[in-house]
C-alpha cells in the first residue's frame, strides 16, 4: 500500500468517525420568560424578523441548515452559537441587568443600522436574512421603543 | 434601646470607613487615557487604554465592599467591562469604539458618583455627539476636550457638573 493511499484511508476513517460525536443542539423546547418579547412589546412582524436574521446565533433555539448534518461543520456552528450568545441573547434578554438591557439594544441598534449585523459569511448562506430598508427601518424603530420603555421603567 | 443605637452608630461608622478605603483610581485614569486618546483621534491608543480599564476590573478586589456598594459596582462592572474590551479589540474603528465610549461613560460617571474618583472631575457634554442624540464624559480637566468629535471640533460641548 502506498503512503497516499495509506493517508486517503486513515482520513476517510476519521471523517467517518467523527460523524458520531455531535455537539447537544442549541433548542430548547419551552417558551423563556426571560424572552425579549416578554420584556419589551413586540410585533409579530418584528418577530418574525428577528427569528430570520438573529434568533439562529442569539437566542436558544436555532433553525439548523441541512449541511449542519455532516461533521465538522456542526462543530464550528456550535462554536459560533456559543459565541453569539454570550454576547447577546434575546431568550435571556430580561436576565440582564437594566443597564445592560440598554447597553445591547443601543449596541443592536447600531449593528444593524451600520451593517454589520446579521453577518455577511452569514448572509450568504442565509440570503433571506439579508434585511430590506423597510425591514431594516422596522427593526430600528421598534428598537428605539424598546429603549424608552425601559427608560421610563427604570 | 440605648444599646441599639450605638450599634447602629457603630455600623454606619463601619460603612463609612469601609467607603474611604476603596479606590476606583485605576478605572479613573484608565477611563482618562482612553478619553485623551479619544480627542486626540488616536485609535490605537484608546484600545490600549480599553485593555488596560478592562485588566482593572479583572483585578479588582471586592472583598472590601459592603453588600450594597458590591451590587452597584457589579452593576456597572458587568457592562463597563463589555465596553472596555469591545474598545480594546476595536483598534482602527474609531467610530464604532466611540459608540461603546458613550455608554462606558455612563457607568464610569455612577462608579465615581458612588465611590468617589479621588480626585475632581468634570462632566462635560456635546449635544451633536453621538448622531446628534447627546453625549456626555468625564475630564480631569476645566478645558473641553471632545473625544467625540476629536480634532474636527475638539472644543465643542460644554461642563455640566464638577465633581469633588
Amino acid at each position: 500500500m502506498s503512503a497516499l493511499k495509506k493517508i486517503f484511508i486513515s482520513a476517510g476513517i476519521l471523517i467517518i468517525g467523527i460523524q458520531f460525536f455531535r455537539p447537544a443542539p442549541n433548542r430548547s423546547n419551552k417558551d423563556s420568560d426571560a424572552d425579549i418579547s416578554k420584556i419589551v412589546s413586540t410585533s409579530d412582524s418584528v418577530q418574525v424578523l428577528l427569528k430570520i436574521a438573529c434568533y439562529d446565533c442569539h437566542s436558544n433555539n436555532t433553525n439548523y441548515p441541512w449541511y449542519s448534518n455532516i461533521q465538522p461543520v456542526d462543530w464550528l456552528l456550535a462554536n459560533h452559537i456559543r459565541k453569539g450568545k454570550n454576547e447577546l441573547n434575546y431568550s435571556e434578554f430580561g436576565s440582564y441587568s437594566p443597564r445592560r438591557q440598554l447597553s445591547k439594544l443601543n449596541g443592536i441598534t447600531n449593528s444593524i443600522r451600520d451593517d454589520i449585523m446579521p453577518l455577511s459569511s452569514y448572509k450568504l448562506m442565509h440570503k433571506n436574512s439579508i434585511l430590506s430598508t423597510n425591514g431594516k427601518e422596522l427593526l430600528i424603530k421598534w428598537l428605539q421603543q424598546a429603549k424608552d420603555s425601559l427608560s421610563v421603567r427604570n | 434601646m440605648g444599646l441599639l443605637i450605638a450599634v447602629s452608630t457603630l455600623t454606619i461608622s463601619t460603612a463609612n470607613s469601609t467607603q474611604s478605603r476603596v479606590s476606583i483610581k485605576e478605572f479613573v485614569s484608565s477611563y482618562l487615557q482612553m478619553k485623551n486618546a479619544f480627542a486626540e483621534d488616536n485609535s490605537s491608543g484608546a484600545a490600549t487604554a480599553g485593555k488596560k480599564l478592562e485588566a482593572a476590573f479583572k483585578n479588582f478586589d471586592k472583598s472590601s465592599l459592603t453588600t450594597a456598594q458590591k451590587k452597584t459596582y457589579e452593576d456597572v462592572e458587568t457592562d463597563a467591562r463589555e465596553h472596555a474590551e469591545h474598545i480594546g479589540k476595536n483598534g482602527g474603528n474609531i467610530a464604532h469604539q466611540r459608540e461603546h465610549f458613550v455608554l462606558l461613560s455612563k457607568d464610569i460617571y455612577d462608579l465615581v458618583k458612588a465611590f468617589g474618583g479621588g480626585q475632581v472631575l468634570y462632566r462635560d457634554f456635546d449635544p451633536m455627539a453621538n448622531n446628534g442624540k447627546g453625549a456626555f464624559w468625564l475630564s480631569e480637566t476645566k478645558d473641553i476636550k471632545n473625544p467625540y468629535m476629536g480634532k474636527a471640533m475638539l472644543t465643542s460641548g460644554s461642563v455640566k457638573e464638577e465633581i469633588k
